[in-house]
């Protein structure tokens, strides 16, 4: 192992890393975003919500992520959004994270049990404070551990964005072996610096939900 | 962010519904567009020494770039680089993502169809290169082996029209190199130049095959640029041939490459 050499470049490894905490960040707000409102449509009483919900859900999840991108960033012009890397990167990781995260969230909300709603809507309570006071509270105990699992995988797919130009922590590991031919070292230190960032979102969705435990 | 926003929004649907219509064509030529940005984006993998490669500090550096950054400089504007995969390579260039190839691109047929190129502006060579221990001496002691090549590069057709090999393709160079020295690929077949000086730089134990009347041994590499841009073409190979003639052009080569390579 060449530590000298590993030493030498690992500022560059870090500069990288920060923009994989970018469009990982940003990626998941447009993906948590973008679920609730699919997880919504799916639940609407409306025709319209439900089949787009269900027709975008099977969609993305049917299809493989790099696929998605390369129709964002590759295919786009063509239809006349021109997209830079980055923000296709973020869009496209963002979209085919919702339909994931839409499923959660729906999955977390009808688990809550039945009889509860029913029984605050006798007491009068409408369809929206029901939802609202009752089902919520719970659902979003229920969801936190699996929103962190598909967060996780969020970071991880990050990688995909350096076949679309994006110069994250993978293709910069690329990029210095082509320079160094030491595979070995270079994703070491991408992966050491992977496991540092998820390392921390974890402990930050454990945190959460410890805090969300009803006292 | 709110265009994002609104463009995602516009990308989701769209695509859902699946209407992949019209085609978007720029009419005017690119020269125009790129002297009012003052700025030429320039494409390359940024994994390809000496030709195009980072520095320990992180910099696109190399043959390549010099070059791009001359003609930029001749033309009166700002060179930008883009690193991005070889194998989208030209998916980016046809989808306006940047203006111009500068990244040790051959010249042939298939891609002419797409894309124009400025120069030739350097001369390589198709070579097939085995570990030092190797039995094999000839192109024919090489059958049924596993060859190596870099996915979308010229190299890899020639491979699989010869139907003798298993051919195995790569992302880039120094993956193919890798996959020799440790002997999961029994040969490779790349462009000579920038492996004769990876072995030289790294020590290595391979070698050039003796392959006389190999096909492609007078390959040149060109800038790719996109069709219908005639003012764009000439202007870029006029900075070329001025570099050419005023010696430029031979300083450039000879930091990067150590030899005149045109």
């Amino acid at each position: 192992m060449d530590y000298d050499l590993m030493l030498r470049v690992a500022p560059y490894f870090v500069e990288a890393a920060v923009i994989t905490v970018q469009i990982s960040i940003l990626s998941t707000i447009l993906g948590l975003t973008l679920g609730a409102l699919i997880a919504a449509a799916k639940m609407s009483s409306i025709m319209v919500f439900r089949t787009f919900g269900t027709v975008f859900v099977s969609v993305i999840r049917g299809t493989p992520c790099l696929i998605q991108l390369f129709i964002l960033y590759f295919g786009g012009p063509q239809i006349g959004i021109n997209l830079d890397p980055f923000s296709a990167g973020v869009i496209g990781l963002g979209i085919n994270i919702a339909a994931y995260m839409a499923e959660t969230m729906r999955g977390a909300i009808i688990t809550v049990d039945r009889g509860q709603i029913e029984a605050s809507r006798t007491l009068g309570l409408s369809k929206l404070r029901t939802f609202y006071y009752v089902t919520l509270p719970q659902a979003a105990r229920l969801m936190i551990r699996p929103l962190g699992v598909n967060i996780n995988a969020q970071i991880k797919a990050t990688a995909l964005v350096s076949t679309i130009s994006v110069v994250e922590l993978t293709y910069t590991a690329q990029r210095y072996i082509g320079s160094t031919y030491k595979p070995f070292e270079m994703f070491i230190l991408a992966g050491v610096l992977y496991m540092l960032i998820i390392y921390v979102v974890g402990r930050g969705v454990s945190y959460l939900d410890k805090k969300a435990v009803i006292q | 962010m709110m265009k994002n926003m609104f463009k995602t929004a516009i990308a989701a649907s769209l695509l859902l519904a699946g209407t992949m219509g019209a085609t978007f064509q720029a009419n005017a030529d690119e020269l125009d567009t790129i002297k009012s940005n003052g700025s030429m984006k320039i494409a390359m993998s940024g994994a390809y020494p000496p030709f195009n490669f980072v520095d320990e500090e992180n910099n696109v550096v190399g043959f390549d770039p010099a070059i791009g950054k001359e003609i930029a400089k001749r033309m009166g504007v700002e060179a930008v680089i883009v690193t991005t995969a070889w194998d989208g390579i030209l998916a980016g260039l046809l989808a306006n993502k940047y203006d111009a190839i500068v990244g040790s691109m051959s010249i042939t047929e298939k891609r002419l169809e797409v894309v124009d190129f400025v120069g030739p502006y350097y001369r390589m060579s198709r070579a097939v290169f085995v570990k030092d221990d190797s039995t094999a001496k000839s192109l024919a002691d090489l059958k049924g082996k596993k060859i190596g090549a870099t996915l979308g590069e010229t190299h890899e057709k020639w491979a699989r029209d010869k139907g003798d090999w298993e051919v195995r393709t790569y992302k880039g160079l120094p993956e193919l190199l890798i996959e020799l020295d440790n002997g999961r690929l029994d040969a490779i077949v790349v462009d000579n130049i920038p492996v004769l000086l990876a072995i030289k730089k790294n020590g290595m134990a391979l070698h050039q095959m003796d392959t006389p009347n190999i096909e492609g041994a007078d390959d040149s590499a060109g800038i790719a640029v996109r069709k219908g841009n005639p003012k764009l073409v000439a202007a870029m190979q006029k900075a070329l041939d001025d570099m050419m003639a005023d010696g430029t052009y031979t300083k450039i080569a000879e930091k990067w490459v150590g030899a005149d390579i045109r």
